[in-house]
């Protein structure tokens, strides 16, 4: 058994609606939104 | 009138120098020695290697911006640090040897009263036959580097659409690396140009890599919360990996790199051979050699830098086993025991120990991924050093003023998958702290509130957003300091 397929089968795959939604433009601003916060957050706390 | 001397103009050593002159008043100088004329916002040299920007879009002159911001610029690398001066004349001074065009080679002798060590690493091809530019790899470490890489890629593809099948191979050139981030981003980027390139299904990619698991990043991994569990960041990686047909060798040593051929260890003690036909391989860092004298001329190298050449500083280099390492060992002020006004920030001061456990092969080969130093860490601890700096020489403060322990400190990372506003990812994570601390957040080290990591289009947006950003800082345009490290 080749290397990818024994990985392949140990490995977490996305579903279908996970990788839509990384690519979503409403999800992924809501998503830009709630990202940027949490970077703010963590400079401040590291400031 | 005191002068502080930066030595370096990467991410921490700009930083310090910007804040410093903003903080002094003009009486006072600040004087930045840099090898390089070019200032070089290094986490896009991933894209310049994928041929996704041009060189020119990630770098700028450094002299016109030190002009404008009333920093004195001299294009010479670092050479002798004279801590204690000369007998008879105890102002201490650091050598300089000029890398301008017109006065190559000459050297300059430049006195301190405060010097801020951020000569970043050496970038070590050398501990690896073969590995680099220069021998049978590629590399993005710089941008030089990035674009030559970027030019062997549309060679490869150019192959591919004509039919060849090409092996690919990314990741870290030696047991000892660090930045397995970068060959993470590179991996994927590589990935998706194939992709849009067409010729995806005649690539075959492998990761290899120093780290025990994928997605230990060198900071011993991250554990994240997801549905209900606490989740390895391994277990994200690999979903990546798989997801996108990209194999992986994890715990490897790099034995050597012959043309078309790499040869590695793994932690079991097999040593193998993987063919391939393009490589893109970081090298492992070093201190960039600099060397120590008292005033009598004797050398104190040993004294002021660790084995590997990067400058001790205020933490605890008690060796010790990866069990008893704690978040206190890490320094917190960047502040050289033996020289208070000597400093050490970015990649160039000494770390304690790593963050990953540190491993060998069956045959006793270390295979340890290096703590990383870099991006916002590094702005952090120039700022954190200006600061105090600015402190002594304005206000007599005996001690530092500032600190910024990597053991208390996050960071905020955003890895690119792909560059595409509609099509383009990147994962986004926050760290909480960067130094595990597992008496504070026991299991995990981390707070797995702080501690998180998402895949997604925003992610590529606030990366392309940080790297105009940051740029625009860089630059010292008008607001540049209220853009956070």
């Amino acid at each position: 058994m080749g290397i990818a397929s024994e990985q392949w089968r140990h490995a977490m795959k996305p579903t279908r609606w996970v990788v839509f939604f990384r690519t979503f433009v409403l999800y992924q601003l809501w998503r830009f939104l709630w990202i940027n916060l949490r970077m703010v957050r963590m400079i401040a706390k590291s400031h | 009138m005191a002068r502080v001397v930066v030595l370096g103009a990467g991410i921490s050593g700009h930083t310090a120098a910007l804040i410093l002159r903003k903080k002094l008043a003009r009486l006072h100088e600040v004087v930045v020695v840099s090898p390089a004329r070019r200032w070089n916002w290094i986490p896009s040299n991933i894209w310049v290697g994928v041929g996704r920007m041009k060189k020119e879009q990630v770098t700028f002159e450094l002299a016109p911006v030190y002009a404008r911001a009333g920093i004195t610029f001299r294009q010479a690398r670092a050479v002798e640090i004279h801590p204690s001066g000369r007998a008879g004349a105890p102002e201490p001074y650091v050598v300089v040897e000029s890398t301008a065009p017109d006065s190559q080679g000459a050297r300059e002798e430049i006195a301190y009263d405060y010097l801020v060590n951020a000569t970043g690493p050496k970038l070590n091809f050398g501990a690896t036959p073969g590995l680099g530019p220069e021998g049978n790899s590629l590399s993005v470490c710089t941008f030089d580097h990035a674009e030559q890489t970027a030019h062997a890629l549309d060679e490869a593809i150019a192959r591919m659409k004509e039919g060849a099948k090409l092996t690919f191979v990314v990741g870290m050139g030696h047991g000892l690396c660090t930045c397995e981030g970068a060959a993470f981003e590179y991996a994927f980027n590589l990935e998706f140009e194939l992709r849009r390139a067409g010729v995806r299904e005649q690539a075959r990619i492998v990761f290899l890599t120093n780290e025990a698991e994928v997605g230990d990043f060198g900071v011993d991994g991250l554990q994240i919360r997801r549905g209900g569990y606490d989740v390895p960041s391994s277990v994200f990686a690999e979903s990546m990996f798989v997801e996108r047909g990209i194999e992986w060798i994890t715990g490897a040593h790099v034995h050597s790199v012959d043309p078309n051929e790499v040869t590695y260890e793994t932690l079991d003690g097999q040593k193998r051979t993987l063919a391939f036909d393009f490589a893109m391989l970081l090298p492992p860092f070093t201190g960039v050699g600099l060397k120590a004298f008292d005033q009598d001329g004797q050398e104190i190298t040993s004294e002021l830098f660790a084995p590997n050449s990067f400058m001790k500083v205020d933490a605890n280099y008690t060796a010790k086993p990866y069990e008893e390492w704690t978040p206190e060992d890490w320094p917190r002020t960047y502040q050289s025991p033996l020289f208070p006004n000597v400093f050490a920030v970015g990649i160039a001061f000494a770390p304690p120990h790593a963050l990953s456990r540190p491993r060998k092969t069956e045959n006793g080969v270390p295979v340890a991924p290096a703590p990383p130093r870099t991006g916002m860490p590094s702005g952090i601890m120039g700022r954190a050093v200006a600061l105090s700096i600015a402190d002594m020489i304005k206000r007599g403060a005996k001690q530092p003023t500032h600190e910024a322990s990597m053991a208390k400190m996050g960071a905020a990372c955003v890895a690119s998958a792909g560059v595409g506003f509609w099509s383009g990812s990147a994962v986004s994570m926050t760290m909480y702290p960067v130094v595990p601390d597992y008496a504070r957040y026991p299991g995990a080290g981390r707070s797995t509130r702080h501690t998180t990591g998402e895949v997604g289009a925003a992610g590529h947006w606030i990366k392309h957003i940080l790297h105009h950003l940051f740029l625009y800082k860089a630059k010292a345009y008008p607001g540049w300091w209220l853009i956070p490290e």
